[in-house]
């Protein structure tokens, strides 16, 4: 089998659904075909165990011949031990065939998702993100794992209706005609069933989102109140998704029972057909037996055939929602023409409000409207394509992205801690070493969660953070800002969900471990703002004063009723 | 960090599914007799076309054989009537237990004690109430009901079988020990690989949601290759996974494929000598040989089906883990007689012998506000689940009135004390549902009232259906202090005497909580409130400041009493001030 993951996924086409599956096949055409091969051999041995079966019983039990019997047992036996042979190869051709398509879908879009960053949330929810890949990716390999079955199917068929042919035509032309008209009478009952089950899994879907939120809500549940009121609303929603699924009852035992009825439809016409042919002495009794089974057997093309429309639907409504991610584009711009990178140690100028960030100092930036704060910091750190930031003589949109990122490093209040071992997630770049890591942590003053975990700087950190506290994520956040160590770094609010006393020996270690390095920190806080060497206080969106924290609480009174949250009245 | 919830073991989950069954055994029991019927019209076909084989052998005429074939006809259709009901009923009752089983797993959850809530969290409950409930799904409505079926038409198939010729169907007993030794080996290896796949898969879609969740601290950060690589391991991890399951079934497959072609030869050349010793019929034979042949199907469908019941068999043991939860609290009936909260020398552990609060005492005077403050990992917070009534201490006491907070019953326990902390949450549905919760039955101007309070009114009647707008998750949006309004609202609507504010405000925007802190200054008014607090200006305006180091209470006293002592808040007063 195949390596999975691929090492490269390959670029997808994305013009339409139909041509993105083509594409997805086309780099699977091996296995396609060895997995029709073995579905051919499987579906063709089923279909001649009647034949083997009318011989057995017209050569060796009618004919008395208990030697003719034994050899067509052996036959049997043997056609029995190669449809299984084929069977188990067909199915892992067929489980391949699903996987190198699913994981390939998989890849494409969760690659790209990774690649556009925060663009893919501006089109898409997470939520959508998540579904289309662990559902609609997964299933839509679906589609290329009933390749193998329905090859077997077809090849069946014909040689079922053959053999019937020649024994009479009248038979074989009830087979070839019938067959399609069955497959197409099955899809007028899988339609409307096709549609319930939709409807359920909507109501499937609330259901689960409902009980997601009340549990997500529980401790305001059991500490405030309402956990009937609640209970009630999960009640009622059951009762609607129970509902849903006694609406789908209805033609899922239409289904069921229409899979018993025209197979025994053909069961019926060919036993009678086969019996008045061997009252004529036209067919011996054992071929009557053969026919029988021949009828019984063609349920399995038939749900195939049908199965095989289920899942290219399937597979194309998935695509579809694949490609929405697909087209997500990148929310800045790569230069046209990559200006030559600067060297390091130029101030970072921001033309819009007049800051110059100063290389080496430790500046702290207050902003009288926080939304102003958070876009010069959108601005600085290259989220949105603004002409006037300089790097040195360089604009920073004429510098790949890529370099932009490397030298200037933004970290925000509540940024994302993903799941991975202590270690990883604060040197996710693999480019420090461990005693630089503790002492990262030891400037956030982050000692407790390495403290907390058994297996110290290897223990795991759960998915989002979610074990850790407010408090404790910002500060591992903090500390692996400090870890990346790049030439200007950029902290919003670092410290704003932490204490008093931990605020305050953050600010001072941080001021140390950053000496001679190049930080800015958008920040409110007096305990932060006290530890800078210059404080830029920003007023619709320009510098209106700089100067150190002390001199701007006695020079500015905009500036201390920010930081010291004091009505402007009673501040002075 | 948080503690795990309970997971119910084999023989909980045996007596849980044996309640299950008795509670639903009538319906279970019309719906086994209408498959048993649909079964029986179904093996017509095999005996009629023997008989067939037998007339023709021995010569017979067409109208004899338009009447066997017309009554073969007849059995397919009262088999497809048959088959019809017997779906239908089998879907119905399947759907109904499957609603009860949910809605009784989520009373449970609601009544899962305060402290299990408080320190388990709600991740692995919200994992439970959709990862297992849905994978459950499935048991329920397709792996148990088509397991009793098949079990039913395979023991019918068998019957008919001897019913034909109990001699000529000694052979079906040959292909039972490869099937039995071959499942056997599979299903102890089986659901151990499938829950790997499962938990494989739950990775890789927890790596992405993260991955675009994050999506800003990737691109800041440079981290899409990482993600990259990220995604492509757990998918490896998958892909293992899937070859484990699927070895398992390159084994299984074929071993149970031969084991049901083997009777089928053997039947016929057994029936051969029982044919040439004059010990059976043609037809006999013949029957015998296609109900064998046709064992096959009901067989395959019940050892197919039994992974996916053991596989729902762990989600229904961490579903039923719920109910292993003891209460912590029996209320004793006593009533409070005063509003006066004291704790007097409180110690708590998380774990044993780790005493986290050493013997503490604090007495509240009603109507006081007090700031309690102290570093991260002091016991702040563990003193305020202790004074909310939240855990028992270890020793010492809790009282409210003279009457132990855990001796009460939750509704009292809400009228005298509430926890209030960062972690908020707007449920999904009209801002009303989000409110009355805190008093169930109140008026829309109660809910106004209690908005107005909070400074909350203007922007909640400006919402485009006023209070009957939907909000939440997928609503629409609320600012973080809006939420933050919503529940202040609450708890101005449970209207407790005593709050305990555990760094409620603490993250938001520090400006944002400028505003906000005045509508919580509407709610404190007349009530005694302990305030966790980050920000020190709380403690400024606080009537007295309790610092807890190291689980001990250090300094209490007045703002101005504690600067001139000049202690370890002192020296904080003087760098957060200047």
């Amino acid at each position: 089998m195949k390596q999975l993951p691929l090492l490269d996924p390959g670029r997808p086409d994305t013009r339409s659904p139909t041509r993105f599956l083509l594409w997805v096949g086309e780099q699977q055409l091996g296995t396609l075909a060895l997995g029709m091969g073995f579905g051919v051999v499987w579906m063709l041995a089923q279909a001649l165990l009647p034949y083997v079966l009318g011989r057995a019983v017209d050569d060796g039990l009618a004919a008395g011949d208990n030697r003719a019997l034994l050899e067509w047992a052996a036959v049997l036996l043997a056609l029995g031990t190669v449809q299984a042979f084929a069977g188990v190869a067909r199915h892992r051709a067929a489980v391949s065939n699903w996987l190198q398509a699913s994981f390939r879908m998989v890849q494409v879009v969760a690659h790209h998702a990774a690649r556009m960053g925060p663009a893919v949330r501006a089109k898409v929810t997470t939520g959508e993100v998540v579904a289309t890949v662990s559902n609609d990716a997964m299933r839509a390999g679906g589609a290329f794992d009933i390749t193998a079955r329905l090859a077997g199917a077809i090849a069946s068929y014909f040689v079922v209706a053959a053999i019937l042919l020649s024994s009479s035509s009248v038979l074989g032309l009830v087979v070839l005609l019938g067959v399609p008209i069955l497959v197409l009478s099955l899809s007028f009952v899988i339609r409307p069933l096709q549609a319930r089950q939709r409807e359920q899994r909507e109501e499937v879907g609330r259901l689960t989102a409902l009980g997601a939120d009340t549990v997500s809500g529980l401790r305001v549940l059991r500490g405030i109140g309402g956990e009937q009121v609640f209970l009630g609303r999960y009640r009622t929603r059951s009762e609607q998704v129970r509902r849903a699924g006694v609406r789908v009852a209805l033609p899922q035992s239409t289904l069921d029972s229409a899979q018993v009825l025209l197979p025994g439809i053909f069961v019926v016409i060919v036993t009678w057909l086969g019996a008045r042919l061997a009252v004529e002495g036209r067919i011996r009794p054992g071929e009557l037996v053969a026919f029988y089974g021949y009828a019984a057997f063609l349920v399995i093309p038939l749900r195939t055939a049908a199965e095989t429309v289920d899942k290219i639907t399937r597979a194309y409504v998935g695509a579809a929602r694949m490609l929405e991610i697909l087209r997500v584009e990148p929310q800045v711009g790569e230069p046209a023409v990559a200006a030559a990178e600067p060297p390091p140690g130029l101030p970072l100028t921001d033309r819009r409000s007049g800051l110059v960030v100063e290389p080496g100092l430790f500046t702290c930036v207050v902003s009288a409207a926080p939304q102003e704060g958070v876009e010069l910091v959108d601005r600085l750190g290259r989220f949105v394509d603004d002409e006037g930031v300089w790097l040195g003589s360089v604009r920073v949109t004429d510098l790949p992205v890529e370099v932009v990122r490397r030298r200037i490093l933004v970290s925000e209040t509540d940024p994302m801690l993903f799941s991975g071992t202590l270690h990883g997630e604060l040197d996710p770049w693999g480019s420090a070493t461990e005693a630089e890591v503790r002492t990262a942590i030891e400037v956030a003053n982050a000692e407790d969660v390495l403290d907390a975990l058994p297996e110290g700087l290897d223990g795991l950190v759960e998915e989002r953070g979610r074990s850790l506290s407010g408090g404790q994520r910002q500060r591992l956040v903090l500390a692996r800002a400090l870890v990346a160590d790049p030439e200007i770094l950029l902290l919003v609010e670092p410290t704003s969900a932490v204490d008093a006393h931990t605020e305050a020996r953050i600010a001072r270690r941080l001021r140390e471990a950053r000496r001679g390095k190049t930080t800015v920190v958008l920040t409110a806080s007096p305990l932060v703002l006290d530890q800078a060497e210059r404080v830029v206080f920003l007023e619709g969106g320009r510098i209106a004063a700089t100067g150190t924290h002390r001199e701007l609480l006695q020079s500015t009174l905009a500036y201390r009723a920010t930081v010291t949250r004091e009505e402007e009245d009673d501040a002075a | 960090m948080s503690e795990r919830l309970p997971i119910a073991d084999g023989s909980e989950v045996r007596a849980h599914a044996a309640a299950l069954f008795h509670r639903h055994r009538r319906p279970l029991g019309a719906v086994l007799g209408l498959h048993a019927l649909a079964a029986v019209a179904g093996l017509a076909g095999p005996r009629l076309l023997g008989e067939l084989v037998q007339a023709v052998k021995e010569g017979t005429t067409t109208a004899h054989i338009d009447r066997v074939v017309a009554l073969l006809a007849v059995f397919v259709l009262a088999q497809t009537v048959l088959t019809w009901f017997a779906r239908r009923a089998s879907f119905v009752l399947s759907e109904e237990v499957f609603a009860r089983l949910r809605e009784d797993f989520m009373g449970r959850v609601l009544a899962l004690p305060l402290s299990t809530v408080e320190r388990a969290g709600t991740g692995d409950l919200v994992s439970r109430t959709t990862a297992d409930v849905d994978a459950l799904a499935r048991t329920v409505r397709f792996a148990i009901p088509e397991t009793m079926i098949a079990a039913v038409t395979t023991l019918l198939t068998v019957v008919a079988a001897i019913l034909v010729s109990p001699i000529a169907s000694l052979p079906v007993v040959v292909g039972l020990p490869a099937i039995l030794i071959g499942t056997r080996w599979y299903l102890r290896r089986a659901p151990e690989g499938y829950l790997w796949e499962r938990a494989a898969y739950a990775t890789m879609t927890g790596t992405v949601g993260e991955t675009v969740d994050g999506g800003r601290t990737v691109e800041a950060l440079g981290l899409g290759r990482r993600r990259i690589e990220r995604v492509d391991a757990d998918l490896a991890d998958a892909y293992r996974a899937e070859r484990r399951t699927l070895y398992l079934r390159t084994i299984w497959f074929p071993t149970v494929e031969i084991a049901y072609v083997l009777p089928v030869a053997t039947a016929l050349v057994w029936g051969g000598w029982l044919v040439s010793s004059g010990r059976a019929s043609i037809g006999a034979v013949t029957a015998v040989a296609l109900y064998v042949q046709q064992l096959a199907d009901p067989v395959d469908r019940l050892i197919s089906w039994l992974d996916e019941i053991q596989v729902g068999a762990t989600s229904f043991a961490r579903l039923m883990g719920v109910a292993k939860v003891p209460d912590d609290r029996e209320a004793t009936g006593d009533e409070p007689e005063h509003e006066r909260l004291c704790a007097s020398d409180v110690r708590y552990a998380y774990r044993e012998d780790h005493d986290v609060l050493h013997g503490l005492d604090l007495d509240l005077e009603p109507g006081e506000r007090i700031a309690v403050v102290g570093p991260s990992g002091a016991g702040k917070s563990t003193l305020g689940r202790l004074l909310a009534g939240i855990h028992p201490p270890r020793t010492g006491r809790v009282e409210v009135g003279d009457v132990r907070l855990v001796d009460l019953d939750l509704e009292s326990l809400r009228r005298e004390v509430a926890l209030v902390t960062q972690e908020q949450h707007v449920f999904v549905g009209t801002l009303a549902d989000n409110l009355r919760l805190a008093r169930v039955g109140s008026t829309d101007e109660e809910l106004l009232a209690a908005l107005e309070a909070v400074d909350a009114r203007p922007w909640a009647e400006a919402l485009p259906d006023g209070l009957e707008t939907v909000v939440g998750a997928g609503g629409f949006p609320l600012t973080p202090p809006q939420q933050q309004q919503v529940a202040l609202a609450r708890l101005v609507l449970a209207d407790p005497h005593t709050l305990v504010l555990d760094e409620a405000t603490s993250l938001l925007d520090p400006r944002a909580a400028r505003h906000l802190e005045r509508s919580l200054g509407f709610v404190l008014e007349g009530r005694t409130v302990v305030a966790i607090a980050h920000r020190l200006q709380s403690a400024h305006d606080a009537d007295r400041v309790a610092v807890i180091e190291n689980g001990k209470l250090s300094e209490l006293g007045t703002h101005d009493e504690l600067v001139e002592q000049e202690g370890s808040y002192a020296a904080l007063w003087e760098s957060w001030h200047g």
